[in-house]
């Protein structure tokens, strides 16, 4: 924490600045909305397509029953292991530099898990029976199968919806307070409702950060286990590629690495559209960097070992699988590993590169890429090349699946616009803590710390 | 009423007693003409007893009846023919009865021919038309205007056509099919002196040796022959039977086999002759058995002398070894069994090389024996009238007579338009004939160039009797009977030829009095069954009906195959072929589908979907090309091709198949059809529109001399194969 | 293995060294069950609703070229993959040893589907019709499957209900060879033979035990009720 943000501006100069995104919208706002919300109504039309004529507009088929929404599935729940992730341990770990972009990060988690969790649903041949699966009491004493490992993703995403919910809920409450304090109107009746009498009391403090420690060390577990139940939809299976004992770990590794380059996007996206040059500084991209690279060192030895132990024991339809994989999905391989390995070790070793945020877009968008490719190649070549080698079949997305996921892209953004819009995006009271921290009050002659001991 | 109690039990004791021992006490089998009391019993089905009629083979079915709608066919276990089994064609038959495109009255034609525009006209309306024709064709001096043309019949309306034709006074019946076993009967009686089809005792076997005799998918009786082949394998406690296939494309039969040896096209009748001079040199020959045909084994040897092994291996291209070893096995391994089929036949050598093939069963003494061959039952009562030794000369004949102009009118039941190869001239011999009539069940091409179209009735609707092809060495006789009431407004073909024939009158009306074609076949039930007592006569006729058939029980058969001339086997001649090997550098053979026979088959969309078993193909046509061949063309799985014949070309898909000789090509009938209903029509190729025309001796066609050369044209053959094009190589994934 | 709570454990036996791959089981299976009527571009797109397909194997190169048949249907494991990631029971397993499938209770998850090392199970991608009179071919004994639903071969499981039923009024167990299922019934070379493999004399039972036995992908574990008699090739005779 060798930099720590130095200001020299008032209080209110802070707040007016880190709040400046809840001003009345301006028409590139509206723009952007209404581009988003055209995109999310386009998925939305052709889900409805879907709906009413039957899966057949998919690409789906035997062999191969999942594709583009189960990779879309995955891949955003992996996302949604960015902010949790990164604010969790990053608060637990009491890493400063966190603030700015905490609030952010999990207002993403929240979101991409929602999205996420829209997958399986959409993905459903009687998208309307959905409800089959939910256990509630019924005459007929149906229950659904706790064996599945739907079931068990089900209540891990509730789960986790609720719980990063909250998360969010809890880190906003003394900035709903500020916003409250700072408007008028049904607005302020709303702001006034949401920060639930927030007073900003020393006890309500304390509480407060005890509220937050508990809930980041509560989070952490129920993200580990959200992306290893995951993992199991594939790993209890007898599919060959995925019948493995690496993937929870393996699928949380992925996990991660994508969800903190999704942060670092975003980060850099926030920086720019809200003028946060001065709270996000290459020192918090240094050390995004120095994450995503340990993340992205442990994802290849993770990758390496699911290959090295398939090519080990030359399991022969194991074996198959993977060939075949490397042979007809070779140009997605190389994305793939280029994307999660190579590119994040060659440039995040050096700070320069780390603090460069050119370098750093380029980066995280790479890795997101190449993390939907991975989650595609996990699904798609090995259900192409199952045990049965007369039934092997192909795959390729059709145009209501791929609109489908560009919507679910674009219904995070919106969410995420909106958010923006109304909720303040950076962490205000995080921010001003910090600053309250390190300012230097005059004691006679000296300056001091004004906050003694630790956090 | 006390009648029909007692006819009622009585063909309920009938269906009791047989049901009892085979399909358990479930099923309640009754004949048609007796309802259930009270209409139907909802939720409790009924089984008819009746004959497929998807192919000669004559098989006998049960149809599962249920609320009054026929539901499923299963086969008769008591027939003897096929056991309770059944073919996918004998599956799929009961989309003929409820297909969508059924014609469902008559049509007369309104736009010009082939336009396919009809109009609908009232049955009184369309007999008068056929009877006021057919009255303007009898006051010519020459009443041999009217042509007949209908398939190979048995039973009571092989007998009716037949009165019919010649009542009216005409010569020209034709039944005529492209796969008809003209050239088996025919070879019979030059090697044996009798037309009897063979019936091979399959499955008593211990060497089965097939020269193209594809018994699985079509040859004879194919359910017979498939459960004989089981039985050959596997029925016995410790004997499993041998089974080498000759021929140069593997079919489906010769997928089964343990040793496959891919002679030349043309080559197999020096190869039987080749294998016979080694057995006659190792003295491996039956010798009570050929001194009992009259043949002397150093005379035939001597006959033999030019069949040595080197020259033997360069005509067939196969190694000398497997020659010598195949010899020695086909001698030593007694019973032993040598089949000939249709890509040998319909060669222009064919009929030589069936009877060397012949000779080899003669040779080690497997005529009438257990695991032998042995001449099948034949119809007697319609044997010589309409199972014919060379229908293909009588196809030429009356082509040449419709093109003179003698023809003005012809009745066609069947679809010759498409079984026909163009290259006869048969389809625009027929558009030079004035009146054409079609009993057509759907749209089919023959109906398309016809004036007048009065559907039939389905099968399942109809009458009948059936007398199995060649797949019993007993008697079978099956019978036809009504399993639903008729859909449409249609009527049976032979109702249609008695409903004529009493409307004109005079000596046609005279010998078909019968009012309708079940009086008809009562009538000859009476005749063929010889009882005289008229409550015997209907109490014979209900066990008939619903025991589906009179099915004689096994008794010595009176015929036996003698060799009949002793030193007479001729030479088969080289092959030749139409189109020069430089411009034509492929064979073509045409086989029938299995899945579609002759083409019948196509208008169902079971069999359509259906994946052909060697190809996995659905919904189209292809081309068989050896792997070598196809990359030395270029041509990869799927693609597009054009095949050019001397006489035409066609594009179809292209399926690169290891089991086929490189200097070789295949193409399936069957498709090809212009019309035949939604699922038929514009679907694949027909390769029939390939062949030229060469014949082999006594006008017997080859269908199989034609050579082709093959171009690649795209990657857009919209081939659609069930099996994974790479994965059908990988059987070892799954340690098959 | 799970304990049977029936006298009956159905099982098939088939033998490949009849299976002359003529495909009419396959036909007969879609004639009984009310298997939906596929176009080609259905099957295109891998989509065919077969219960049962004849799988095709060529091994070896001209001249010394060899096919293999392999009819494929559901192959009723004892420890079915389909069944436990089955989120809602439809894929269950009944007292008998069957597989069963409740089309009515399947959500369309398609996970079964993944997880069959057989793939035999077919999902509804396409609603099916029976243009008119097609329909009338329709058995009322079996339900016609909307679309989004998953099905697969039951063994004819109609027609062990029937001879349930049947034996059941009449105070017996069912007889060997009492059921046949549609595939079975119209097997021209007699390759497969259905029955109870809890009753070591069964006919079934007895082809079990011989020599040739194997079951497919046998290294899984799932333990099929579908026993391969093993064919093919001059290494049998
Ligand atoms: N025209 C007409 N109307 C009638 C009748 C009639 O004879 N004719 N009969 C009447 C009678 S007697 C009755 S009982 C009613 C029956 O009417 P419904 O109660 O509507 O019965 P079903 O049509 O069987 O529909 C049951 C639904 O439950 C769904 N289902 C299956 N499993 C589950 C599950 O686990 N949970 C939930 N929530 N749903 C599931 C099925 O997909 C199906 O859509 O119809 C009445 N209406
Ligand atoms: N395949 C299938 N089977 C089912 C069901 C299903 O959904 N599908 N549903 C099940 C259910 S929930 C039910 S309730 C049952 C219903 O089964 P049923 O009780 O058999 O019902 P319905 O088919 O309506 O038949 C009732 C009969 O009563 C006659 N009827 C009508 N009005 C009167 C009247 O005033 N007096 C008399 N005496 N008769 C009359 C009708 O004509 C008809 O024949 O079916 C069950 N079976
Ligand atoms: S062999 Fe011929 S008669 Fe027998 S079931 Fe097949 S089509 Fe019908
Ligand atoms: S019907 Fe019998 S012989 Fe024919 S493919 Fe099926 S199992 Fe094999
Ligand atoms: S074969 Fe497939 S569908 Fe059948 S029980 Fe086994 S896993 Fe389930
Ligand atoms: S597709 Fe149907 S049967 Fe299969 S797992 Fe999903 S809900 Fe169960
Ligand atoms: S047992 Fe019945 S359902 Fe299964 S494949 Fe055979 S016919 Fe089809």
């Amino acid at each position: 924490m060798s930099e720590p943000p130095v200001t020299t501006k008032s209080v209110s100069q802070v707040n007016d600045e880190l709040l400046s995104s809840l001003r009345p919208p301006t028409l590139g706002w509206y723009l952007l909305a209404f581009f988003l919300g055209a995109v999310v109504a386009c998925g939305l039309a052709a889900f409805t397509w879907q709906m009413m004529n039957g899966m057949y507009v998919t690409g789906k088929n035997r062999p191969v029953m999942w594709g583009f929404y189960i990779t879309g599935f995955v891949f955003w729940v992996g996302l949604s292991h960015s902010g949790t992730m990164v604010s969790s341990i990053l608060r637990l770990s009491r890493a400063h530099w966190r603030r700015p972009i905490l609030r952010a990060a999990e207002a993403m988690t929240v979101f991409c898990i929602t999205v996420a969790g829209l997958f399986p649903l959409i993905h459903l041949g009687r998208n309307w029976t959905f409800f089959y699966m939910i256990p509630y009491p019924n005459q007929r004493g149906l229950w659904p199968n706790f064996r599945s490992p739907l079931l068990w993703d089900m209540t891990a995403i509730t789960a986790y919806i609720i719980g990063s919910t909250l998360f969010l809920y809890l880190g906003l409450l003394p900035d709903l307070a500020v916003v409250r304090d700072r408007t008028t109107g049904w607005r302020h009746k709303v702001y006034a409702v949401l920060a639930m009498g927030w007073r900003g009391s020393a006890r309500e403090w304390s509480i407060y950060h005890k509220a937050s420690t508990l809930m980041a060390a509560l989070i952490i577990p129920v993200a580990v286990s959200v992306h290893s139940i995951v993992a199991w939809d594939f790993a209890v299976t007898v599919v060959p590629g995925w019948h493995s004992t690496i993937f929870p770990p393996y699928f949380v590794i992925g996990a991660i690495l994508s969800g903190v380059a999704a942060v670092i996007t975003l980060m850099i996206i926030i920086r720019k559209i809200f003028r946060l040059e001065e709270y996000l500084t290459p020192l918090h991209f240094d050390n995004m960097g120095k994450l995503l690279l340990v993340i992205s060192l442990l994802w290849t030895y993770a990758y390496f070992v699911e290959v090295h132990i398939t090519w080990y024991a030359h399991e022969p339809i194991e074996w198959e699988v993977f060939s075949f994989l490397s042979s007809n999905y070779t140009p997605q391989l190389l994305i793939m590993l280029v994307g999660n390995s190579l590119l994040p070790i060659i440039f995040l070793c050096f700070r320069k590169m780390r603090r460069s945020i050119g370098v750093m877009l380029m980066v995280s968008l790479w890795v997101n890429v190449a993390m939907f490719i991975e989650r595609f190649l996990i699904i798609v070549p090995t259900l192409s090349h199952k045990n049965m080698p007369f039934a092997w079949g192909t795959y390729s997305p059709s145009l209501v699946e791929t609109l489908v996921n560009l919507a679910a892209l674009a219904g995070f953004a919106l969410l995420f616009t909106l958010f923006a819009k109304f909720f303040p995006i950076v962490a205000l009271s995080d921010v001003r803590e910090l600053e309250l921290r390190e300012a230097k009050v005059p004691m006679g002659r000296a300056r001091l710390s004004s906050i003694a001991g630790k956090e | 009423m006390k009648r029909r109690t007692f006819l009622q039990l009585g063909g309920m004791t009938v269906a009791s007693a047989f049901l009892a021992g085979c399909q358990g006490q479930n099923e309640k089998l009754i004949p048609y003409l007796i309802p259930p009391d009270e209409g139907v019993t909802p939720g409790k089905a009924t089984y008819y007893a009746s004959s497929c009629s998807g192919c000669p083979a004559g098989c006998g079915i049960l149809v599962r009846v249920s609320e009054g709608r026929a539901k499923k066919i299963e086969g008769n276990p008591r027939h003897p023919v096929n056991r309770g089994r059944l073919c996918a064609r004998g599956q799929a038959a009961l989309q003929e009865l409820y297909h969508p495109d059924r014609i469902q009255q008559p049509l007369r034609r309104s736009g010009p021919r082939g336009s396919g525009k009809f109009q609908k006209i009232s049955w009184s309306e369309a007999l008068d038309l056929l009877s006021d024709t057919l009255k303007e064709l009898q006051q010519e001096p020459n009443t041999g205007s009217l042509a007949l043309l209908t398939p190979q019949l048995t039973g009571s309306l092989a007998t009716l056509t037949g009165v019919f034709m010649r009542s009216f006074g005409s010569t020209h019946h034709l039944a005529y099919e492209l796969l008809a076993p003209d050239w088996l009967r025919l070879a019979n009686r030059y090697s044996f002196g009798q037309p009897d089809l063979p019936f091979y005792d399959l499955a008593e076997t211990r060497y089965l040796l097939s020269f193209g005799a594809d018994f699985v998918e079509n040859h004879l009786s194919p359910v017979q022959y498939g459960n004989a082949f089981g039985r050959m394998r596997q029925g016995r406690d410790t004997v499993r039977g041998h089974f080498t296939y000759i021929g140069g494309r593997m079919s489906l039969t010769g997928a089964s086999a343990d040793r496959w040896m891919p002679a030349k096209p043309g080559s197999e009748g020096v190869l039987a002759l080749g294998l016979a001079r080694l057995i006659l040199a190792g003295s491996l020959h039956d010798k009570a058995a050929l001194s009992n045909s009259g043949i002397r084994p150093e005379e035939l040897l001597a006959r033999l002398r030019n069949y040595d092994l080197q020259r033997v291996a360069d005509a067939t291209g196969l190694a000398k070894n497997s020659i010598v070893e195949v010899a020695r096995e086909f001698a030593t391994t007694r019973p032993s069994l040598a089949m000939a089929g249709e890509s040998v036949a319909f060669q222009s050598n064919g009929l030589e090389a069936v009877r060397a093939i012949q000779l080899l069963n003669t040779l080690v003494g497997n005529l009438n024996r257990p695991g032998g061959v042995y001449p099948a039952s034949a119809d007697p009562s319609t044997g010589a009238l309409l199972r014919k030794e060379s229908s293909f000369s009588e196809l030429l004949a009356l082509i040449a007579s419709m093109r003179a102009g003698k023809i003005k009118a012809a009745l066609i039941k069947g679809n010759p338009v498409h079984t026909v190869p163009p290259v006869t001239g048969f389809q625009e011999a027929l558009d030079t004939v004035p009146f054409i009539v079609s009993f057509a069940t759907v749209l089919d091409d023959t109906a398309l160039q016809a004036e007048l179209i009065l559907p039939d009735h389905a099968a399942l609707e109809s009458w009948g009797d059936v007398v199995p092809l060649a797949g019993s060495r007993t008697m079978v006789y099956g019978t036809m009977q009504p399993v639903v009431t008729p859909l449409y407004d249609t009527r049976q073909f032979a109702d249609v030829l008695l409903a004529t024939a009493s409307r004109l009158g005079g000596p046609l009306a005279a010998a078909l009095p019968e009012e309708s074609f079940v009086e008809y076949l009562k009538f000859s039930q009476a005749q063929r069954f010889s009882s005289e007592k008229e409550e015997d006569l209907e109490l014979l006729w209900v066990e008939l009906l619903s025991g589906g058939g009179h099915f004689a029980p096994d008794q010595a058969p009176e015929k036996h195959y003698r060799w009949a001339s002793s030193a007479v086997i001729a030479d088969p001649p080289t092959p030749a072929f139409a189109g020069e090997a430089n411009k034509f550098p492929l064979h073509l053979q045409v086989y029938p589908s299995t899945a579609f026979h002759d083409g019948r088959g196509a208008v169902l969309p079971w069999l359509q979907q259906l994946p052909d078993p060697m190809s996995t193909v659905v919904w189209g046509s292809w081309i068989e090309i050896n792997p070598k061949t196809a990359s030395s063309l270029g041509i990869s799985q799927g693609d597009l091709v054009e095949v050019t014949s001397p006489r035409s070309s066609l594009r179809l898909p292209a399926v690169v198949y290891p089991g086929i000789r490189p200097d070789m090509v295949a193409i399936p009938l069957g498709q090809g059809h212009h019309g035949g209903g939604r699922y038929a029509k514009d679907r694949g190729v027909n390769p029939l529109t390939l062949l030229s025309l060469l014949n082999g001796k006594e006008q017997l066609a080859a269908w199989n001399a034609t050579r082709v050369r093959v171009t690649r044209i795209s990657k857009k053959g919209d081939l659609v194969s069930a099996g994974h094009p790479e994965g059908s190589y990988r059987g070892d994934l799954i340690g098959i | 293995m799970e304990k049977l709570t029936s006298p009956y454990k159905w099982g098939m036996v088939i033998d490949l060294d009849r299976c002359t791959g003529c495909g009419a089981c396959v036909v007969a299976c879609q004639a009984e069950n009310n298997v939906g009527i596929c176009e080609k571009q259905e099957i295109a797109e891998g989509r065919n609703m077969h219960w049962l397909r004849i799988e095709r194997f060529w091994v070896g190169e001209y001249p010394d070229v060899r096919v293999r048949f392999l009819p494929v249907m559901c192959q009723h494991c004892q420890d079915a993959p389909c069944e436990p990631v089955c989120p809602v029971y439809a894929s269950y397993h009944n007292p008998d040893g069957l597989n069963g499938q409740v089309y009515n209770r399947c959500v369309g998850t398609r996970y079964c589907g993944n997880n069959c090392p057989y793939a035999v199970r077919v999902f509804n991608f396409y609603p099916h019709e029976w243009p008119k009179p097609l329909d009338n071919q329709l058995s009322p004994d079996i339900t016609v499957r909307a679309r989004g639903v998953m099905e697969k071969c039951s063994f004819c499981i109609q027609r062990i209900r029937r001879a349930k039923e049947e034996s059941s009024a009449e105070g017996r167990t069912i007889q060997d060879g009492e059921i046949q299922p549609a595939c079975a019934q119209t097997c021209p070379a007699e390759a497969m033979t259905f029955g109870n493999l809890a009753d070591p004399a069964s006919r079934a039972a007895r082809l079990a035990r011989s020599p040739r036995r194997f079951h497919l992908l046998e290294h899984l574990g799932t333990h099929p009720s579908v026993v391969y008699l093993k064919g093919g090739g001059r290494e049998h005779v």
